[in-house]
Parts: structure tokens; C-alpha cells; sequence
């Protein structure tokens, strides 16, 4: 390691020349994005970036969620459908041995509107583990965005290497990927990842409802 | 009345359409076809009959918006009341879709019960239930 570390300073010079050198790339690299009239779109680019990363824990923060959801519902639909399954056995057990007493006793009625309740529950489960697939929405309109992010940067670093590239024959590069060429382009502004403290967007369906009230909607 | 009227959802994800479809019907309201965008949703309403749209905003080929504008320019289907239930959470996006003629605005995520409670509400404003 130390060879080899030996060997490139060798190559490059003192440290003071690495220094420059790479002061000096770093000119020429922004000299040449000046002069190419793209600063501002990778000022852009680059300012985009923090925003796709709060995208990405947005989706794996909602994915969470979901997930969570999900297995916190099944294990009460689960609990339930135990309960009526040990209910079952036992009124079965009670009717058989004094079929009479068991209805007398009121323990059947009983078990019947237990059965009723229990599956009115388990019916509110299944819905909410339904509702929790609406991750799939939310999350796949924010990872469009971030696909047009990718795109968009891929697309401009292409269109450096083109305009930085040596005057010799090389090969023809691929044509860069267009917006008309992705799959979806959702132009709104999509789910709100960060809506506290943003007031343009609203967090809840309380203030959507409070905004058209207000507008005499 | 009200379990006779025939719904239609648009939304570009089938997902969602599905939980929208099943919702109307735990509400009662069995009667719905979809759509995949604006496009679709509008071929459908002009050759079948609907009481009720529920759309979201932002699809490929025509968004919620251009469908609403569409369907408020058509005489035949001006009538028709339109939900939009989408994740745009912007203000400015909520006040154009009530200015467009929205009949509700419901934004994702969203409960069962808000969506009863809306279409409920819409269609007792139009003496539909």
C-alpha cells in the first residue's frame, strides 16, 4: 500500500503538485461548464438531489408504514378468528352434551351474537389491510420523480461527454433518454413528502375541507 | 335509488382503482367500471352510462383535470358529479378543481370513511339518495 501510494505521488509529483493539479482540473471543469452554459442546469441538477433523497425515505418511511399496518391487523383478525374457533368447539361440545340446556342457558345466543361481533371485526381488518395497499400509489408516483431525476442528470452528463469529447472519429454515443421516451412523467407535484411547515400543501383531508369551506365550496 | 347508480373510477393504478371499486361497493354502491387515464374514462362516458366519477389528478395521456374540463364543456355530461380523490396536496391544485367544478376533493391517503362520507354527501346535494 505504501509502495503503491509512494509510486503515484512519484508519478504526480510533491504533494504541493497534486494540490494544483487538481485545483487546476477543478478550473478547467468549471471553465468548461461556464463556457458550455451549463452551470445552472447542473446547479439544478445538483440542488434536485436532496429532494430525492427525502423522496426515498418518504417511500421507505410510507412502505413501513404499511407493512406495519398489515401485520398489525392480521394479528388481530388472527386473535379473532382463534377466539371464535375455541367458541365454536366449546358450544359444540355444550350442544352435545345437553343440546336443550345449551339453548335454554342462552349460551348458543350468546355464541351467535359473539360469531356476529367477531365477524363485523374481522371485516373492519380486512379492509384496513386493503387501504394499506394504497402505498403502491403514493409510493410509485414519487419513484417516478426520482426516475426523472436519474433521467434528467444522465441526460445532461451525456450531453457534457458529447461536448467535452475529443475531435478524433469516436463512436456515435447513444441518444440520451428524452422525457417523451419515459414511461410515465407525472408533471403535479405528487404526494406531499414534507407537508409540515410547507403552507402550500395541505396534510390532511381536514384542510382540504377547511380550504373549500372557506371558499364557499 | 341511491344502490342503482353506476359509478366510474379513474386512476392510472390499478391498485387503487381496485381499493376505490371495493370501498363503493362495502358503501353499497356494487355498480362500477374503470378506467386507466382521462382518456379511457372519457371513451366510456360518452358511450355508456354513468351517475358518478371518481378520478384522480395526475395520470398519463389526459390528467383529472383536462378529464374535468372536458366533462364540464360536454352538455351531456356537465351533469355528472366529479370526486377527485388524488395525492396532490397542493392548495393551488384544490381551489382549481372546486373553480373547474369539482363536486369534492379527497386527498390520499385517505379512510374508508371519507370516502362514504363525500359521495354520500355529493349525491344527497343532488337528490340522488
Amino acid at each position: 500500500m505504501e509502495s503503491n501510494t509512494s509510486a503515484t505521488t512519484a508519478a504526480l509529483g510533491t504533494p504541493t503538485d497534486v494540490h494544483q493539479s487538481i485545483g487546476l482540473l477543478t478550473r478547467q471543469l468549471h471553465d468548461a461548464l461556464n463556457g458550455l452554459g451549463m452551470t445552472d442546469k447542473v446547479k439544478c441538477l445538483a440542488g434536485e438531489i436532496p429532494d430525492a433523497k427525502s423522496r426515498l425515505s418518504y417511500i421507505a418511511r410510507v412502505t413501513g408504514e404499511a407493512a406495519e399496518k398489515v401485520l398489525n391487523r392480521v394479528d388481530q383478525a388472527k386473535a379473532q378468528q382463534d377466539h371464535i374457533a375455541a367458541e365454536t368447539r366449546r358450544i359444540g361440545a355444550l350442544i352435545v352434551k345437553d343440546p336443550v340446556a345449551a339453548v335454554a342457558k342462552g349460551h348458543v345466543m350468546n355464541f351467535i351474537t359473539d360469531v356476529e361481533e367477531s365477524t363485523k371485526q374481522v371485516d373492519q381488518h380486512l379492509t384496513e389491510i386493503m387501504m394499506a395497499q394504497d402505498f403502491h400509489d403514493l409510493t410509485g408516483q414519487v419513484i417516478a420523480k426520482v426516475v426523472t431525476l436519474a433521467a434528467n442528470i444522465e441526460e445532461q452528463l451525456v450531453q457534457l461527454l458529447i461536448q467535452t469529447a475529443p475531435h478524433e472519429p469516436v463512436a456515435k454515443p447513444v441518444a440520451p433518454a428524452t422525457m417523451a421516451s419515459l414511461p410515465h412523467q407525472p408533471l403535479l407535484a405528487g404526494p406531499a413528502i414534507n407537508p409540515k411547515g410547507n403552507p402550500d400543501v395541505v396534510s390532511g383531508q381536514s384542510e382540504v375541507d377547511d380550504l373549500l369551506a372557506s371558499l364557499g365550496f | 335509488m341511491a344502490n342503482e347508480l353506476r359509478f366510474l373510477v379513474v386512476d392510472d393504478f390499478s391498485t387503487m382503482r381496485r381499493i376505490v371499486r371495493n370501498l363503493l361497493k362495502e358503501s353499497g354502491y356494487a355498480d362500477a367500471d374503470e378506467a386507466e387515464d382521462g382518456v379511457v374514462a372519457l371513451h366510456k362516458l360518452r358511450n355508456s352510462t354513468f351517475h358518478f366519477v371518481v378520478s384522480d389528478i395526475n395520470m398519463p395521456n389526459m390528467n383529472g383535470f383536462q378529464l374535468l374540463a372536458e366533462i364540464k364543456k360536454d352538455e351531456k355530461l356537465k351533469h355528472l358529479p366529479v370526486l377527485m380523490v388524488t395525492a396532490e396536496a397542493r392548495k393551488e391544485d384544490i381551489v382549481m378543481a372546486a373553480q373547474q367544478g369539482a363536486a369534492g376533493y379527497i386527498v390520499k391517503p385517505f379512510t374508508k370513511a371519507t370516502l362514504e362520507d363525500k359521495v354520500n354527501l355529493i349525491l344527497t346535494k343532488l337528490g340522488l339518495k
